[in-house]
């Protein structure tokens, strides 16, 4: 009985953690979008709310917050609530299976930072991923206006094809790996002394593509393309409501999605690797925590990396990016998925 | 104890979306209801400790397939789609001793399973090697005909839609030339 009340506090203090980076953090991250995107175009970007406009995510929530509070006539109130919360749960929950770093001990007590070490947790990312289909779909079909409908269904058969995309796309560290486990897959790659990204620089090519397509940015953000319709599936929402939207696909998917690879390709919480000979830690006076400040600094950088695509690539149109889901990037997995098949048993085994 | 509570908040939870997909009249809410069963069923599968299975039930059954009911059915104006007072109503007493049928074979399907793996043989496997390594391994061994077979319908089937949503290229000629 003390055991089970040991493991639910340090489950509710896990959950607080996770919820606190998802939430704080992703209303934090507009701000960095905005400074990132301005400086790609030269200008400074926000400047007048705290320094360099670090408040400024604050002001815009007070802003979203007290806006009137709008809704379409003849729309679904329900379905139109309903997909506020289907798109911020799943994308939420993704995180409860990220490993941000190896088990330590607290009060002799073992803690493994990752809320739930399922061994499918690979695919309970992607299943709850995929989820959010759903509240692009009934948002665009309970706003009752055409615009948000077009919209969904276009981002509903981008988020289709590209999450078949993505589950092809990481069968090959599932195979190198032998687990589906995110907490193992770090250990493997710990293990054998290999980021995966040396072996599969396809699947990690790919995994961006989809990656991209999945959290609407450029160059797959049709769902949005203001030009021709408004501003996608959200037309028709307005204050908070709205401002959740973009809060969990640019940012709270764009942070597991960018987690997730760095577990799958960049070794989680392992220092700078060379391969087959050792991992290289240039950050070894951290002690114990150099793990996670690993961990957090890769994510950082691929998150970047993905801010600075947004602001520089222009967009494709919706059969382009169909196209190349179907035609291009599927084969290529497939052909990937042979060659680890065919490799992995003679490298390791 | 905390496992009960759980299984029966989940089992509650399928059997209402179960009643709602049945009563409720607006097409895209009996999507809702059947999306919220399967994600409760997905529930069970997860507090019975079936992670693999819980996983599946979530990426196909919740996500691949019920997303395509939803894309059609947001496509047609739901007025039409709505479910007329007496429709069908012949129809469904009609089906009922077919249903019924469908029920005792499932039962004795499920019963001749039991019989035919002995208890507790698999639940030791899969403490030794793990969920998905006891399903696949299942799978390619004593189920592997059956499997191959399956994958043989889903490639029929597969054609057939091509075949059918296929567009006829010599009605689309182009004669801007």
């Amino acid at each position: 009985m003390h055991s089970f009340w040991v493991d639910l506090f340090v489950a509710i203090i896990k959950i607080s953690v996770i919820l606190g980076i998802a939430l704080g953090i992703g209303a934090f991250l507009t701000w960095v979008e905005r400074k990132v995107a301005a400086h790609i175009q030269r200008r400074p970007g926000p400047m007048v709310v705290g320094w360099h406009g670090l408040l400024q995510p604050l002001a815009d929530g007070v802003k979203l917050l007290t806006k009137e509070d709008l809704f379409p006539r003849y729309g679904d109130k329900f379905l139109y609530h309903l997909a506020i919360i289907l798109a911020l749960v799943p994308a939420t929950l993704v995180f409860s299976v990220v490993p941000f770093g190896p088990e330590f001990e607290i009060f002799g007590y073992k803690v493994k930072p990752i809320l739930s070490d399922v061994n499918v947790g690979l695919l309970l990312v992607f299943a709850l991923g995929s989820m959010a289909v759903y509240a692009v779909a009934l948002a665009g079909w309970a706003s009752n206006s055409k615009y948000p409908l077009i919209a969904s269904m276009r981002k509903a058969g981008v988020l289709v094809s590209y999450e078949v995309v993505i589950t092809f796309a990481v069968m090959g560290p599932i195979i190198l790996a032998g687990t589906l486990s995110t907490y193992e897959i770090v250990e493997k790659q710990v293990e054998q002394k290999l980021w995966y990204i040396w072996l599969q620089p396809i699947a990690f090519v790919v995994y961006m593509f989809a990656a991209l397509a999945e959290m609407g940015r450029v160059p797959f953000d049709v769902q949005e393309a203001e030009a021709e319709l408004v501003t996608g599936f959200t037309v028709e929402y307005g204050g908070m409501k709205f401002g959740l939207f973009p809060l969990v696909e640019w940012y709270i998917e764009g942070l597991t999605l960018s987690a997730i690879a760095v577990v799958l390709f960049f070794g989680g919480w392992s220092p700078i690797n060379i391969p087959f000979v050792g991992f290289v830690d240039p950050l070894f006076f951290l002690g114990p925590l150099s793990p996670f400040v690993w961990f957090i600094l890769k994510t950082t950088a691929l998150f970047l990396f993905i801010l600075w695509l947004h602001w520089t690539l222009p967009r494709y149109r919706i059969d382009q990016i169909t196209q190349s889901a179907w035609k291009i990037m599927l084969p290529l997995t497939l052909f990937n998925i042979v060659i680890t098949a065919v490799l992995a048993p003679i490298v390791w085994r | 104890m905390g496992k009960l509570i759980i299984f029966g908040f989940f089992s509650l939870m399928a059997i209402l979306s179960g009643i709602g997909i049945i009563t409720l009249k607006n097409p895209v809410y009996v999507i809702v209801a059947l999306l919220s069963s399967l994600i409760a069923v997905a529930g069970i599968f997860f507090t019975a400790g079936a992670e693999l299975v819980g996983a599946l039930q979530l990426l196909i059954y919740a996500v691949a397939i019920a997303i395509f009911y939803i894309i059609v059915i947001s496509a047609v104006p739901w007025q039409k789609a709505k479910k007329s007072e007496t429709h069908h109503r012949f129809e469904g007493l009609i089906s009922l001793p077919v249903v019924l049928l469908l029920y005792i074979e499932m039962i004795v399907v499920f019963l001749l399973g039991v019989k035919a793996s002995p208890e507790g043989e698999i639940a030791k496997l899969i403490e030794k090697i793990g969920n998905a390594e006891v399903i696949g391994a299942i799978l390619f061994s004593k189920y592997f005909l059956a499997f191959e077979v399956v994958s043989l319908v889903l490639l029929v089937g597969m054609i057939g839609a091509v075949l059918i949503g296929r567009k006829e290229s010599q009605t689309y000629e182009d004669d801007t030339t």
